[in-house]
């Protein structure tokens, strides 16, 4: 097995070794196998060449940036070895080079797509309306690092947001290329007087954004971030408080979901520190619906393994079983849903979907 | 003895290098494809530091060359051999006509401009969202020989001779003493009537056209460009380190580094899969800071050192004769 980014090695590693120390599989040992991508498509085509043709992996995990998925697409499809996705959420370019089923079948995305994420959301902010009548969202504002992700953020989001609300939004360069004046994007976002003002960039603009829309006293209703690792301190801050965000995990979901509680002791044994990232929970599931797939299949005949795999109902960590049914493309897509949450006494509590709700919400934001 | 050498090691190379498909699986070219790119990409940028400009704008027209490669056969229908060739002169003729006025820049003014023009051709692509694609790029409807990892391995090494032809073309002609003349003292150079313009020019258009060309087939390649993919800034430091690791103002030294670098950064990320890339910037530190010459200028300086003792020798033999 493999997988293709070191951000979550550590999670991989005591996944396996979990397996392992308890028998395995089959009653054999699961080896992992990691070569790194450097977040670079041709480093990812290189690893996955080397995973195919000298290591003869039998299945694949991992990855996050469309980007390298999609330089990889090309050489998966060569070999066509069953890979269990974590990451890669750009349907334009990603699931479109796939293509359809039969010529994808060996690929099972586990992240939701784009499209997913933002239905999610607009059914999340759709419900939290109707049983908080006090919050009123007519204006969203979004502002987006001016990278891939952040603009298809801004296409998904005004593709499903602009029909139905005043909705606008402007780029930032995030810290992580170098940007770190972020008052043109707060500016343009306090003019426009949002009732949801929402950013799509990474852990590095976080606390620099808090920061200064707090020196511009710029504090809208809801203040939302859905970058897809926040920093590992930003529970400390006081900065954070009731600021609201999109994910797929947070450790409040340990007081519904025994999977949740095991993978999170899991994880802080081994790491030493609380996951920072939903990417964790969502590798840690990979693998278990993995060793899932090969039991139930017999072992890594490719057919059976896929035909295995076709029938998970793995009770996750993420609060919902996974299953795999088509998605606009593909035959096997994995979650569709994204959580609502807010930082609440430094801790991420659920709000949405209600039933695994953690905390109601705090409404509205405090003014700073 | 020097000058068969001289001819004979590089064909010696060029066949073994030719000839590495036919003894390797794919990872091992997809590695080499990598080596390649940065090797052909470092020997362009040696071309004009010959000339004592430093620029920094490789990724600049890499990434140029990928997107006039990819819009020339997404919006114009051109062949992928000619999407290649295209991107080649499309990243010359801007060179060219930026040239005019860059190249009368001298010394940090020169560079920073390169490096401001890089991040100027990613702006506008990026932001040019109708033509380019914008931030999420365009992707191709398939690779270039439907992907196949030998034909592509040769694509690659086929810029790099291009790129080794031009560079040794510009060794062995008057190019050599005109370059090293505008590096050493560019007012002796242009009282000695050397045309010190058009010969930046020169260089500047062709290590443009060759990178334009790398760009073109690193698109063809992969399928996809996109402005963080094509522009990032690893396609100007990593050429940039290779051909001061291997030595500069020469051909074989851009090629030696590319070729230690190239295989240390994928031999280390085996080997320390938990560490490699700090590993591999201490290398790239240390050997700048104890061997600035370079390991090519190291080799060739220790030669020079020994050359004349054993000549002596001769002569005393000769003499006792």
């Amino acid at each position: 097995m493999a997988i293709s980014e070191t951000s979550l090695k550590d999670v991989l590693l005591f996944t396996f070794d979990e397996i392992n120390k308890a028998g395995g599989v089959l009653g054999k040992q699961l080896q992992l196998i990691i070569v790194d991508d450097e977040g670079k498509g041709d480093k990812g085509v290189a690893a996955i060449e080397k995973l195919a043709t000298v290591d003869k992996v039998d299945v694949l995990i991992g990855g996050i940036a469309s980007g390298v998925a999609l330089a990889q697409v090309p050489t998966m499809k060569k070999y066509q070895i069953v890979t269990v996705a974590t990451g890669a959420a750009a349907s334009t370019t990603v699931e479109k080079a796939l293509g359809p089923s039969p010529d994808s079948d060996w690929y099972f995305h586990l992240h939701p797509w784009d499209y997913n994420q933002g239905q999610s959301y607009a059914d999340g902010w759709d419900a939290i309306q109707k049983k908080y009548p006090a919050i009123k969202i007519n204006r969203i504002f979004l502002a987006y690092e001016e990278g891939a992700f952040g603009k298809s953020s801004f296409d998904a989001s005004k593709a499903i947001f602009g029909t139905r609300y005043q909705f606008d939004g402007a780029s930032f360069k995030s810290a992580l290329q170098g940007g770190s004046d972020y008052s043109a994007v707060l500016e343009a976002a306090k003019e426009f007087k949002p009732d949801l003002f929402l950013w799509a960039g990474y852990a590095q603009d976080a606390l620099p954004l808090l920061e200064q829309s707090k020196a511009m006293k710029f504090s809208p209703p809801v203040y939302l971030g859905a970058p897809p690792a926040w920093p590992a301190d930003m529970s400390k801050s006081p900065l954070a408080e009731n600021v609201m965000l999109y994910g797929m995990w947070a450790q409040s979901i340990n007081d519904i979901s025994a999977a949740s509680k095991k993978f999170y002791d899991a994880y802080v044994k081994a790491v030493g520190t609380a996951p920072t990232s939903y990417f964790a929970a969502l590798s840690y599931s990979a693998v278990y619906i993995v060793a899932d797939g090969i039991k139930r299949a017999g072992g890594t005949d490719k057919a059976k393994l896929i035909a295995a795999l076709e029938a998970t109902k793995y009770a996750s960590p993420l609060g919902e079983t996974i299953t795999f049914s088509p998605s606009n493309i593909i035959k096997h897509q994995g979650i569709r849903n994204q959580k609502i949450l807010q930082w609440q006494n430094g801790r991420q509590e659920v709000i949405w979907p209600f039933e695994v709700q953690s905390k109601p919400i705090v409404y509205p934001f405090p003014a700073w | 003895m020097r000058r068969p050498l001289s001819f004979l090691i590089p064909l010696l190379a060029l066949a073994a290098a030719a000839l590495l498909p036919l003894v390797s699986g794919p990872y091992p070219l997809a590695v080499a494809r990598s080596v390649l790119t940065y090797m052909a990409l470092a020997i362009s940028w040696d071309m004009l530091l010959r000339s004592g400009q430093i620029s920094f704008g490789i990724a600049g027209f890499f990434g140029l060359g990928a997107y006039a490669a990819a819009l020339s056969v997404l919006r114009g229908g051109m062949s992928p051999i000619l999407s290649i060739l295209f991107a080649g002169v499309f990243a010359g003729a801007v060179a060219l006509i930026l040239g005019l006025v860059i190249l009368r820049l001298r010394a940090v003014y020169f560079s920073i401009t390169t490096l401001a023009l890089a991040e100027i051709f990613r702006v506008i692509i990026q932001n040019w969202s109708d033509f380019t694609g914008g931030p999420e790029g365009l992707v191709l409807p398939k690779l270039i020989f439907n992907g196949e990892s030998k034909s592509l391995y040769w694509l690659v090494l086929a810029a790099v001779v291009i790129a080794c032809a031009a560079s040794t073309m510009f060794e062995k002609s008057r190019i050599r003493l005109a370059l090293s003349a505008i590096r050493n003292n560019e007012q002796s150079a242009a009282a000695s009537g050397i045309g010190i313009f058009k010969y930046l020019l020169v260089a500047f258009v062709v290590s443009s056209f060759i990178q334009g060309i790398v760009g073109g087939i690193q698109l063809q390649g992969y399928g996809f460009a996109s402005p963080d993919a094509v522009f990032d800034s690893n396609y100007t430091l990593l050429p940039l380190a290779m051909a001061l690791l291997g030595g500069i103002h020469g051909t074989p030294g851009p090629v030696i580094g590319a070729l230690l670098l190239g295989i240390a950064a994928e031999f280390l990320k085996l080997h320390i899969p938990y560490g490699h890339l700090v590993v591999y910037g201490i290398i790239i530190v240390l050997v700048i800071l104890f061997m600035p010459q370079g390991l090519y200028g190291l080799l060739r300086s220790r030669r020079h050192a020994v050359a004349p003792v054993a000549e002596n020798r001769v002569d005393a033999g000769a003499w006792g004769k």
